[in-house]
């Protein structure tokens, strides 16, 4: 059961061992797609390439059917995972500046290291400047600080704010993947070189959007918060008759314990 | 001559997707980056005026502890995004110093308009608490509301703003 670093299977020291591991596949994939080169990045805002969208919005999906199927079967407790908090007035202003900085300087944040490793001169003027610019942003902190906290909602979810169950705003977010894949395939043919771009055959492309939807579908109808709900349940129970089986034979053995911890960083 | 045959996108998506998922399976958090050019700062400021940096009441927080504040989670996953970086874009034939920018614009104001938009992002990342990746990738796949809140807007900012940096890229 996951997740792991919640739950005690390793030290910080360990942690920082298994982020630097996850940053190099991390980056790895970021240059294998090419957005280590702003052209191709910024080729999105203009229409041609939609590169930058298609990665994002496959990654989201992959990663939101992963979290609600393994919490649905019991291996993450999301409960235990960070969720984001929603302050809504800074993530709209935040966001716009974001985008405006995007498409000015060429990269977002980590965009700009594998460009830089790749040797782009920009791209490393483009991380001075985020150095600089959250150097101004903490010195102006005070004036800040209003915006900064304006619009708390807490921790929520699309389901909080929608009312319905995460299992239809999944099936959502494929039907809206798929929909807007299918879109801006026709504006590159229309405004980019397609014959420029990494080619797949539409078969694939088409059995790999019926098993999105049909992933989601099948969420929609399991109800994932329902399901997790009733797994909470029906574990409280069993350790309920487990803690009965133990008083009435007190000779039972104890478990020994599974797993193993790091408690001290080993080192690779 | 660089060789720009990249991989599929839609491929490099479901990779990019388990990898979240095994972030958040073992770590019980996201990807991100934006933080540590922060945490950077925060060093900077620290190592030259240790009173000014305990005394900013944002910067404070990255310096408590005791620990410095570049013994982090999210730096050592950006140093490695370096790294993965870097040994894609050997195998790649892809490491080549050289200023990216369009057919039309000169080398030093591309550079200029490269720190401008760094400033920019660097702000908006610490306004909006996480950047592209941080906040935007993780948080939507989560389906934080606040996140795809965010996400839309950076499109909007970023397709509203294209039309005047046109003569850099185009």
């Amino acid at each position: 059961m996951g997740p792991l670093y919640k739950l005690g299977w390793f030290d910080f020291a360990y942690s920082l061992q298994v982020a630097g591991l996850i940053g190099f596949c991390f980056g790895f994939l970021l240059e294998r797609a090419g957005f280590g080169n702003p052209r191709k990045l910024v080729a999105v805002f203009y229409l041609r390439d939609f590169a930058v969208l298609k990665v994002m919005f496959t990654a989201i999906v992959v990663c939101m059917l992963g979290l609600l199927y393994f919490s649905v079967f019991g291996w993450i407790d999301l409960s235990r995972v960070y969720l984001l908090p929603t302050y809504v007035w800074p993530q709209i202003v935040g966001g716009l500046a974001l985008g405006v900085g995007f498409v000015m300087g060429g990269y977002c944040p980590t965009t700009s290291v594998v460009a830089t490793v790749s040797g782009r001169l920009d791209g490393l003027v483009f991380i001075v400047g985020m150095i600089l610019g959250s150097f101004v942003f903490a010195e102006f902190f005070p004036v800040l600080e209003n915006l900064y906290k304006a619009g708390h909602m807490g921790q929520v979810t699309l389901s909080h704010v929608l009312g319905l169950h995460s299992g239809l705003i999944a099936l959502f977010v494929c039907l809206m993947a798929v929909g807007a894949f299918w879109l801006v395939e026709g504006v590159e043919k229309r405004f980019g070189r397609p014959e420029a771009l990494p080619k797949g055959s539409r078969k694939v492309k088409a059995g790999a959007a019926l098993i999105l939807i049909l992933l989601g579908l099948i969420l929609s109808l399991v109800n994932p918060d329902q399901a997790i709900l009733k797994r909470a349940l029906i574990q409280k129970r069993l350790m309920e008759i487990k803690e009965e089986v133990k008083e009435t034979r007190p000779q039972a053995e104890e478990e020994q314990p599974t797993g193993f911890t790091i408690v001290e960083d080993e080192g690779c | 001559m660089n060789n720009l045959r990249y991989n599929n996108p839609y491929v490099i998506g479901v990779l990019l997707g388990l990898l979240l998922l095994f972030t958040f399976y073992t770590m019980g958090r996201g990807l991100g980056s934006s933080s540590s050019f922060a945490r950077i700062a925060a060093g900077g400021i620290k190592a030259v005026a240790p009173d000014h940096a305990e005394e900013n009441r944002y910067f404070s927080k990255y310096i408590r502890g005791g620990r410095s504040p570049l013994t982090a989670w999210l730096v050592f996953l950006t140093m490695g995004a370096g790294l993965g970086g870097l040994f894609s874009a050997f195998i790649s034939n892809r490491v080549q110093g050289q200023v990216s920018r369009g057919p039309s614009i000169g080398v030093s104001a591309r550079l200029w308009l490269a720190l401008g938009g760094g400033v920019l992002s660097g702000f908006a990342a610490r306004l909006a608490r996480g950047c592209t990746s941080g906040q935007a990738l993780t948080g939507a796949s989560e389906l934080a509301f606040g996140s795809w809140i965010f996400m839309f807007c950076i499109f909007a900012g970023a397709y509203g703003g294209a039309y005047f940096f046109r003569k850099e890229w185009l």
